[in-house]
């Protein structure tokens, strides 16, 4: 009975104590220490597209709406305090926050939030990441008084609040857009964020500082977030080995094997994950240069691609190969991958689809084919394209590769000043299931870089974004799945990214979000001793 | 330019000029050596300049039929990542699955490509351009030489990356850098040593004979200034491909999918944990490499120089 007893007081004792911790005061003070994997470059998040830009700037401006940080999978109010919507689904009334300043001390109003809409809505101003998801449902935006902001939608669009909430659609200051007439410079990074624009030194350091005037009392808890480029991933895994940097959640996610020897170096000091990153690995033919002008062309390199083997040597193994939407992500939205490695292409072995590619290649080039391929040096691209253009070799088109710094190949990719890609990765912006499409596959999509226009993805991308019923949505995507793989798009899925990430133990209040571009604020974050 | 030399009557040139060309010495006591005859000389006199030319022989021989020696293509990733050596694959294979035997191969291709193409370009023109101006002299050799002292005032390493980042990423490209690198000392060390020949005995003979400047220049000068070249052009072969895998190493040589040792070297620093063979091979040809045409090069410099082939008898 005594020893019972003792039993009983200790697990007491354990069961407090792990509360305690469980419950633990958050510590205001020290620096952040976490890396970014190239130079952002323009710093405009409405006109860029890179997420080392994204990165740069999440903790620097609100949106209107914004992940829990809490709890990443559900959207809360961040400069709206809340929202209504009418009863057609078509009608969405923000009620801002009142008492809210900008970094430089002006008052935030419904004036700040209208210039954003209309800067990124505008058909002049190509935005790529937040225009792209908000021109084809939004057909107006007012300021109805200083404090509320009305947007009229052209149909009851389901992930309207998943775009407002996006990082990307972050509220800009309207006196800041009026002075500098972008965002592109340091100087014009004046947010309602938890934290403000510092420094930034090209190819070196970001540093943002504390908002001492931030609208949520007693946030952020940190002083400061530094932010090292960090461009090779052997420096990156140096730093993360070393100590050096606390954190790494977005992109590139580690390899399983960087991933072991990071836990050989820090032990138990490190939390090691695998995650999947809401990204697809995509490879990009210019559809108006040729050899790729020619649909034959295009489809030759979706069957020679050997996806699996991309997966197994590029990715070890962390990926989902073929897949147009991720079913883990996308749930029933995703074609069935049983059905996606059936399809000519993706199925295994790939004998008789690389026969076919060769044929398609043969017949208009006899001699095969030498192309150029644009690569960023970033993550592990490089190695990505080798493997890449080692398979299509097989079929008569010879690569050279020819690399850019990150912002450089976002640059002549926008342009549309290259013929093939065979490694750019997209990540999502939402989980919506329609993002990939709005994104990559539409005439006016941000990423369509390849210049690619199909009525019947328009139509169904746009019907997919209007219909409201779940099964008959999942039929559209499923069509449109089924479409794009059998077809010759310009963008040829490869795989799904997974991978691994870290966080240092002392990091504390910090959760991974369903998008590499979310949750990246900070603003609960802090720091154990 | 180099290559339109004339070559007729230069041995009894150079001999006049007392910087006698290769083993000007040698035959006559290399016919006591059997039918291997300068080899066998060479071998017994210059022992680490044969380990060296036996070296670069190897060089040479993978070098220009890398096709058939390698065992597979450089480029195709078709077996399995990260494989150590074995029977199989001597050197193991890549993280791309790539058998490094058949890359350090053809890399021995690119390394004495860019080498030989670009020591034979910046010695060259180096050469020409120190010859020229020192037979000239005057404000043309003053100011060429401000010139020299500005290119050679710059690190080689951040020139040649900065003239990489302008031109772009090439093998043409790599070796018009390191041609740029080369030319300063060429034309440094080639205008001391015209500068010594333009006031022979000979060359004031053919001025007086009223011969013109430029056949001066190319008959009687830059002849003899033929065992000087050789001994740069040797020397700094090593040096091109010692820089042209360091441009590749840093990602700014060759493009990445050449197999250039560089490039290997940078692949394997990021598995050294996982797969060491991935650095330890191409490190190892690099090594060699230079190693070979260093010990070649001082060989043929000690059989240039006047002073030490005396030594040598």
């Amino acid at each position: 009975m005594r020893r019972l007893s003792v039993l009983i007081a200790i697990l007491t004792t354990l069961a407090l104590a792990s509360g305690a911790g469980a419950q633990e005061k958050p510590r205001s003070g020290g620096i952040l220490n976490w890396y970014v994997y190239g130079d952002p470059g323009r710093l405009d998040i409405h006109l860029e597209s890179p997420l080392s830009v994204q990165q740069a700037l999440a903790g620097i401006y609100s949106g209107l709406l914004h992940r829990d940080p809490d709890d990443p999978s559900k959207i809360i109010g961040d400069l709206a305090e809340r929202w209504t919507v009418s009863g057609d689904g078509k009608v969405y009334t923000f009620h801002l926050r009142k008492g809210v300043k900008w970094h430089d001390g002006q008052p935030f109003t419904s004036a700040d939030v209208k210039a954003t809409f209309d800067r990124v809505l505008s058909p002049t101003v190509k935005s790529p990441r937040c225009g792209s998801m908000l021109k084809p449902v939004v057909a107006s935006a007012e300021a109805v008084d200083p404090h509320t902001f009305q947007v009229a939608l052209k149909f009851p669009a389901a992930p309207f609040l998943e775009y407002t909430a996006s990082a990307w659609c972050r509220i800009a200051a309207k006196h800041v857009l009026d002075k500098y007439g972008d965002l592109s410079k340091p100087e014009a990074q004046i947010g309602t964020g938890p934290f403000k624009f510092k420094r930034y030194e090209r190819g070196s350091v970001i540093e943002w500082e504390k908002n001492k005037d931030y609208f949520l009392p007693g946030l952020p808890y940190l002083d400061g977030v530094k932010q090292y480029v960090l461009v090779g991933f052997p420096t990156q895994l140096a730093a993360a080995k070393a100590g050096r940097v606390m954190l790494w959640d977005t992109w590139p996610p580690m390899k399983k094997t960087d991933a072991d020897e990071l836990r050989r170096a820090r032990g138990d000091a490190v939390d090691i994950s695998q995650n999947s990153i809401n990204t697809i690995f995509l490879a990009f033919m210019h559809t108006q240069k040729p050899p790729f002008d020619n649909p034959d062309m295009r489809r030759a390199v979706h069957l020679a691609l050997d996806r699996q083997e991309i997966v197994a040597k590029a990715l070890e193994g962390a990926g989902i190969p073929c897949a147009v939407l991720d079913p883990k992500l996308s749930g029933p939205y995703a074609l069935p991958l049983e059905e996606v490695n059936k399809l000519p292409g993706c199925r295994q072995p790939k004998d008789q689809d690389i026969a076919e590619a060769k044929r398609l290649v043969e017949k208009h080039y006899p001699n095969g084919v030498d192309v150029e391929a644009a690569v960023r040096s970033v993550g592990n691209y490089v190695d990505r394209a080798q493997l890449i253009l080692s398979q299509l070799r097989k079929v008569g088109i010879r690569g050279t590769i020819k690399t850019y710094e990150s912002a450089a190949g976002f640059a002549v990719f926008g342009k549309g000043d290259f013929v093939f890609l065979p490694t750019q990765d997209r990540a999502m912006v939402t989980v919506d299931p329609g993002d990939l499409f709005s994104l990559v596959y539409t005439t006016d999509a941000g990423s369509n870089w390849g210049k690619w226009t199909d009525t019947k993805a328009d139509e169904l991308t746009a019907q997919g974004l209007r219909e409201a019923n779940p099964e008959k949505r999942k039929q559209i995507y499923w069509e449109l799945q089924r479409h794009l793989l059998s077809g010759a798009p310009s963008a040829i899925p490869v795989a799904w990214v997974e991978g691994y990430h870290f966080v240092d133990r002392k990091v504390r209040g910090y959760r991974f979000a369903p998008t590499v571009y979310d949750n990246n604020t900070f603003m609960k974050v802090w720091l154990a001793p | 330019m180099a290559g339109s030399i004339p070559v007729s009557g230069m041995p009894d040139v150079a001999e006049r000029a007392g910087v006698a060309v290769g083993v000007a010495g040698a035959p006559a006591t290399a016919r006591s050596w059997g039918p291997l005859g300068h080899v066998g000389w060479f071998v017994a006199h210059q022992p680490l300049g044969a380990a060296g030319a036996l070296i670069v022989t190897v060089l040479i021989v993978a070098a220009v039929f890398a096709p058939a020696l390698a065992p597979h293509g450089p480029k195709d990733a078709a077996f399995a990542p990260y494989l150590p050596p074995s029977s199989e694959f001597l050197m193991g294979t890549d993280h791309l699955g790539r058998d490094m035997l058949s890359r350090v191969v053809w890399g021995a291709r690119l390394s004495l490509y860019v080498g030989l193409s670009a020591v034979l370009l910046g010695i060259s023109l180096g050469a020409l351009w120190g010859i020229v101006t020192a037979y000239f002299g005057g404000v043309t050799d003053s100011s060429s030489q401000r010139v020299v002292d500005s290119l050679m005032a710059l690190p080689p390493i951040v020139l040649a990356l900065a003239l990489m980042a302008a031109l772009g990423q090439s093998v043409t490209n790599v070796i018009i850098a390191l041609s740029v690198l080369l030319i300063p000392t060429a034309a440094r060390t080639m205008r001391s040593v015209a500068l010594s020949i333009k006031e022979m005995p000979y060359v004031e003979s053919a001025r007086a004979a009223g011969a013109a400047e430029w056949r001066i220049i190319f008959r009687h000068v830059v002849p003899n200034t033929l065992a000087t070249y050789i001994v740069m052009f040797t020397v700094n072969i090593a040096y091109a491909i010692v820089v042209e895998a360091s441009l590749s190493f840093l990602g700014l040589g060759a493009p990445p999918d050449e197999p250039s040792w560089g490039s290997m070297l940078t692949a394997g620093t990021q598995a050294l944990e996982t797969a060491p063979w991935m650095v330890f091979f191409p490190g190892l040809a690099i090594s060699l490499t230079v190693f070979g045409l260093n010990l070649l090069g001082d060989s043929i410099r000690d059989l240039t120089d006047p002073r030490l082939r005396g030594g040598l008898g």
